[in-house]
């Protein structure tokens, strides 16, 4: 838990950050998945950090989960945060557009 | 002897849909283990297909997933219920599972993403229930979530080879357009998989109708034409047609016509079974000399079903009080039957599948359809060749006796015989018609066609009387209009 320098930047924005709850629905090991699993990790470290539950669910092990969320597609991240649900579908490579949907603010990848 | 068999072609396995009508179509059912895309616009009954497809399977122990991505698990239940199935017992029992996943509206995409959630949750179901049968609905609300044409048709692709490698008999549902054939971004599903339905609901004259027909069914034959299909009480019905032209019955024995003098010029009477045509303008008796059959056949303990467009049963039975043709005892003895309905009340796929449930139902040995001219009504000239071609091919099927009277236009007429135009079908035909001598206008019979009887070829004079029709003998000419007794 090193602070970054843009950190305080991002405390400044948002004094009483809004916590997220995340859900990441992967498939086994397949490649996308994989890569969603260390983009979000990167994610999270960058911009999360401790604000944040995350879950992760192989739909190869657990349908009923996926089901009752309405996921279809894999990787998808469920992310529920002030009261509303985003969900994005893919490994996670474009972050800014992750960030966008995550109302975070542009930061480093 | 040869053995023949080891030259025939093996048929593929096929799953008995058990949807009426719908198995003779498909020569025994949809294709066993493999996908059928049935494509039509809305409001075509696609969902209500895939749905009794499980159902129906369910029932008869083959479990079954349907999942839909337009509407709600509970909506599907509804629907179900109004046509009287009960998926919630089917449910509990684990012979059936409803998904509605909804596809979210509003979605980020954020690199490379694929269906393995869905197969994934299709795997799930299907092992629990051990299923065999699985419905995709609206596969095209599906790939929405892909802009990208050839990615959507990779994963459809995937879908496909998942539902072959579990060996499932799948219907996926699309929305298509009215113009038939391969149509625009979804055109390759139709090459995908291994047949393909297309419904289409239209509008003639006024009348809604509703067509299926078979595109393509690899491995297998299939009935070739649009067949009517009607979604009613039980589920739906389909209309095969040409598959059982050949299925008639032979005629059988004589029938008496009702009038012993009109049997001496029949050769002995009607052939039973025989598809007759009394054709004539109006105020002739046609339906005077239809009833004096029905009612002689009903004395006799022979059921009669009276299939009436153009008049209601108790107008019927009073205005036959006045040429002395009592039907209420053979009413009463529920000896006859009369359907009276108006031709445009419901279209001409209605009108057939009443007729077909009654026909079941009451099992009668002869049949009256007064008169063939109104089921113009129906909608157009084709809605009612339809519906006559089915009605008397049913009827020749079952050995059925069916008199059709055809309200012929114009006094003068002579031409016009049939009207409809389904003259093969017709075994015989009786023509009445005024005719304008001396100032005094006589009616005349004549016995146009016969099949397999010789017949009178003279022309009669008859007229009505309070005790029915009677036949005047041949040379009285001038015999005056009046009760003879």
């Amino acid at each position: 838990m090193k602070p970054r320098t843009k950190g305080p930047k991002t405390a400044a924005r948002a004094p009483k950050a809004t916590r997220h709850r995340l859900q990441l629905f992967v498939a086994g090991t397949e490649p996308n998945s994989q890569l969603a699993r260390e983009n979000l990790k990167r994610i999270i470290a960058a911009h999360l950090k401790d604000n944040c539950e995350l879950a992760i669910v192989d739909v190869l092990k657990d349908f009923q989960t996926a089901l009752a969320a309405n996921v279809l597609v894999t990787p998808a991240l469920v992310v529920d945060a002030a009261g509303t649900r985003t969900i994005i579908f893919g490994n996670l490579t474009e972050i800014t557009k992750v960030l966008a949907a995550l109302r975070l603010p542009p930061g480093p990848p | 002897m040869k053995n023949r068999a080891s030259t025939h072609v093996k048929p593929i396995p096929k799953a008995p849909t058990g949807i009426g009508g719908l198995d003779d179509i498909l020569e025994g059912g949809l294709p066993k283990g493999r996908t059928t895309l049935v494509g039509g616009g809305p409001g075509s009954g696609k969902t209500i297909l895939g749905l009794e497809f499980v159902y129906r399977g369910a029932l008869a122990g083959e479990p079954g997933v349907f999942i839909s991505f337009e509407e709600s698990a509970a909506a599907v239940r509804q629907n179900a219920s109004a046509l009287g199935w009960d998926l919630a017992a089917l449910e509990k029992a684990g012979k059936l599972a409803l998904l509605n996943p909804r596809l979210p509206t509003e979605v980020t995409v954020s690199g490379d993403f694929n269906l393995k959630g869905l197969l994934a949750i299709l795997d799930g179901q299907v092992r629990a229930l051990r299923a065999k049968r699985i419905v995709i609905d609206a596969v095209d609300a599906l790939t929405r979530i892909y802009d990208d044409p050839k990615r959507e048709r990779n994963e459809l692709y995937a879908l496909h080879h998942w539902l072959d490698d579990q060996q499932l008999t799948a219907i996926l549902t699309a929305k298509i357009g009215e113009d038939a054939g391969p149509s625009g971004r979804h055109g390759y599903l139709d090459f995908m998989v291994d047949c393909v339905l297309r419904l289409d609901q239209r509008v003639a004259g006024q009348v809604t109708t509703r067509r299926l027909r078979v595109i393509k069914y690899r491995g297998s034959g299939f009935g070739r034409n649009e067949y009517p299909y009607l979604i009613g009480p039980g589920g739906t019905t389909y209309v095969p047609l040409s598959m059982l032209e050949l299925m008639h019955q032979p005629l059988g024995g004589r029938v008496s016509a009702g009038q012993p003098r009109l049997d001496e010029l029949l050769g002995g009477g009607f052939l039973r079974g025989a598809c007759i045509l009394l054709s004539g303008t109006s105020g002739t008796g046609k339906t005077t000399l239809a009833v004096s059959f029905a009612r002689a056949a009903c004395a006799r303990g022979e059921k009669v079903l009276y299939l009436g467009f153009e008049e209601s049963e108790a107008a019927l039975v009073s205005c036959m009080l006045s040429p002395g043709l009592d039907l209420r005892p053979a009413l009463r003895a529920k000896k006859l039957r009369i359907q009276a309905v108006m031709p445009e009340a419901v279209g001409a796929e209605e009108h057939l599948i009443r007729a077909y449930q009654i026909i079941a139902e009451f099992g009668p040995d002869h049949m009256i359809c007064d008169a063939i001219s109104a089921c113009r009504r129906m909608g157009s000239d084709q809605a009612a060749f339809d519906f006559l071609m089915r009605l008397v091919n049913t009827c020749k099927q079952r050995g059925i006796t069916c008199l059709l009277l055809n309200q012929t236009p114009g006094l003068q007429e002579t031409d016009e015989i049939t009207g409809i135009g389904f003259s093969s079908l017709v075994d015989a035909v009786l023509r009445l018609r005024f005719e304008e001598q001396d100032g005094t206008v006589h009616r005349d019979l004549l016995v146009m066609k016969l099949r397999g009887s010789k017949h009178s070829h003279q022309h009669h004079r008859y007229r009505i009387t309070d005790h029915g029709v009677e036949i005047l003998a041949n040379g009285t000419p001038g015999a005056p209009e009046g009760s003879p007794a």
